[in-house]
């Protein structure tokens, strides 16, 4: 069997990330800039967000990817780039190096979604996924529900309308003075909490198409923080035990009934938040009842990676499915 | 010039009136605690401008295009600290040029931001979320003051 290694470029929002993948599984190196130590040391959320930050990245970024796979240029068949959706300076940062890189080398650029790339994350850990899947892409940008009907055959069911979950767990941190990221640091403090001591909506449950809204969420639960830290009886762990719960039914009831109408044999998370641990076992507590197996990339591919743009170019190049030098980088939220 | 706002639908709507005032190159700031109702009325006024599609918010991709009679720049900058990194943004490119920028968390005053503009700070009424908004406006420019003096028209202003 030929054997085909793409390079894969990330550089949609804070990370600059790259990654060489085998045959769309075997993953040769893995690289992410991670600014998460910055972050916490301004104390809050200071993203790197600016281009001129991916630039100073990314030559760097990549040479490393190509050290640890231990390959030369010359050895890939493919440079694959993310070209949206993000930040357009952020994203075309990504885009221009792939281009001069493929132009360079005189191989062939694909294009990537980076929402299909999250999906993605779980054909390279997992091989026995099977069709029709549901699969729910949650992280700091992005809430949506799809069907996958094949691997790279796929349809928006539902999304959010407003901010998505990883954002309304962000603020909701930062407004209990809990820290960030925000998911992580409600799930810790949720830990010593009992949901249910307070009550919070969930939002959207009672519709039965599959968009979500979490600002709502959002302005319920600053409203109670408010009004218990009045009165003084405010207990910060059963607030971000209440909050994560009434955030995780909503994600996991929609879309296990999602699975349901559209007779799915698999369900999957994809996206930071899928690193949830209490998003993962709700889930998985619902699909077990349906008899459905559950699927999720392992932590460090659940958050912005450039191993899963690379990985979910295979595919298209087996396809020929290639992109023209004059590829251009969309900020649009469009999944397909 | 302040205004009561009752709920998220009469938000909506004050935005939608507020788009009919807007023109290509307009600049419009918007403060206001999270929650509040921002991107509430930036729904409204892109509504306001033909938009019918999804309008989300920005805090995490830092800005949203939508196409309305002219493009609308969305921006959020939440998660922004520095003025460098507003530079970097590449800002230049969209203020002031065809298409209205409305802009979120545009946290006093900056060397990279146009001071005419629009300016709307959002607050709760009796700092109670389940209560209404105090929507208070301010214009920087004589072309803004104009756009005021029409909206109090408008929208039946109480004070």
């Amino acid at each position: 069997m030929q054997e085909v290694k793409i390079l894969g470029i990330e550089t949609s929002c804070d990370e600059t990330a790259a990654s060489i993948v085998k045959n769309g599984k075997d993953i040769m190196s893995n690289v992410v800039n991670s600014q998460i130590k910055i972050h916490q040391a301004f104390g809050g959320v200071v993203p790197e967000v600016a281009s001129r930050r991916h630039i100073e990245n990314i030559a760097l970024v990549v040479d490393t990817a190509f050290k640890e796979a231990g390959l030369s240029y010359e050895d890939i068949d493919a440079v694959a780039v993310t070209n949206r959706p993000g930040l357009i300076g952020a994203l075309l940062v990504g885009v221009s190096f792939a281009k001069g890189f493929a132009y360079g080398l005189n191989k062939p650029l694909i294009a990537v979604n980076h929402l299909y790339g999250h999906i993605y994350a779980n054909f390279l850990e997992h091989s026995d996924i099977r069709f029709p899947a549901v699969c729910l892409v949650v992280s700091g940008g992005h809430t949506s529900l799809l069907v996958m009907k094949g691997t790279e055959e796929y349809e928006l069911i539902g999304e959010t309308l407003d901010d998505a979950a990883g954002e309304a767990f962000d603020k909701v941190a930062r407004f209990m003075n809990l820290g960030y990221p925000g998911g992580p640091a409600i799930q810790k403090a949720a830990e010593k909490g009992q949901a249910g001591k307070y009550s919070l909506p969930r939002v959207f449950l009672d519709r039965d198409d599959f968009d979500f809204s979490f600002s709502g969420l959002k302005t319920a639960a600053m409203n109670l923080w408010n009004k218990l830290n009045r009165k003084g009886e405010a207990d910060v762990y059963d607030m971000a035990a209440e909050f994560q719960a009434a955030l995780v039914e909503v994600l996991a009831e929609k879309t296990v009934r999602a699975a349901k109408k559209y007779n799915a044999q698999s369900v999957m998370l994809a996206g930071g938040v899928a690193a949830n641990s209490e998003l993962r076992r709700v889930v998985k507590q619902k699909a077990d009842k349906l008899g459905l197996p559950l699927y999720y990339p392992s932590l460090k591919l659940c958050t912005d990676n450039a191993a899963m743009i690379a990985g979910s170019a295979y595919h298209r190049y087996l396809k020929q499915d290639f992109a023209p030098l004059n590829l251009n980088a969309y900020a649009t939220m469009s999944i397909l | 010039m302040q205004l009561v706002v009752e709920n998220a639908a009469k938000m909506e709507e004050l935005g939608e009136k507020l788009a009919g005032l807007l023109k290509s190159q307009d600049i419009v700031y918007l403060t206001g605690d999270l929650g509040v109702g921002k991107t509430t009325l930036v729904r409204g006024i892109a509504r306001g401008l033909g938009y019918e599609g999804k309008v989300t918010s920005p805090t995490f991709t830092l800005m949203n295009i939508y196409e309305g009679k002219f493009p609308i720049f969305h921006f959020d900058f939440y998660r922004l600290d520095e003025e460098s990194e507003l530079k970097d943004l590449g800002l230049e490119d969209y203020l002031g040029k065809e298409g209205i920028a409305l802009v979120e968390w545009a946290k006093g005053s900056s060397l990279f931001l146009p001071e005419e503009a629009l300016f709307i700070n959002i607050t709760l009424v009796d700092d109670d979320y389940e209560k209404g908004r105090l929507v208070s406006f301010k214009a920087c420019g004589k072309k803004y003051e104009e756009k005021l003096k029409e909206l109090k028209n408008l929208a039946g202003f109480s004070r």
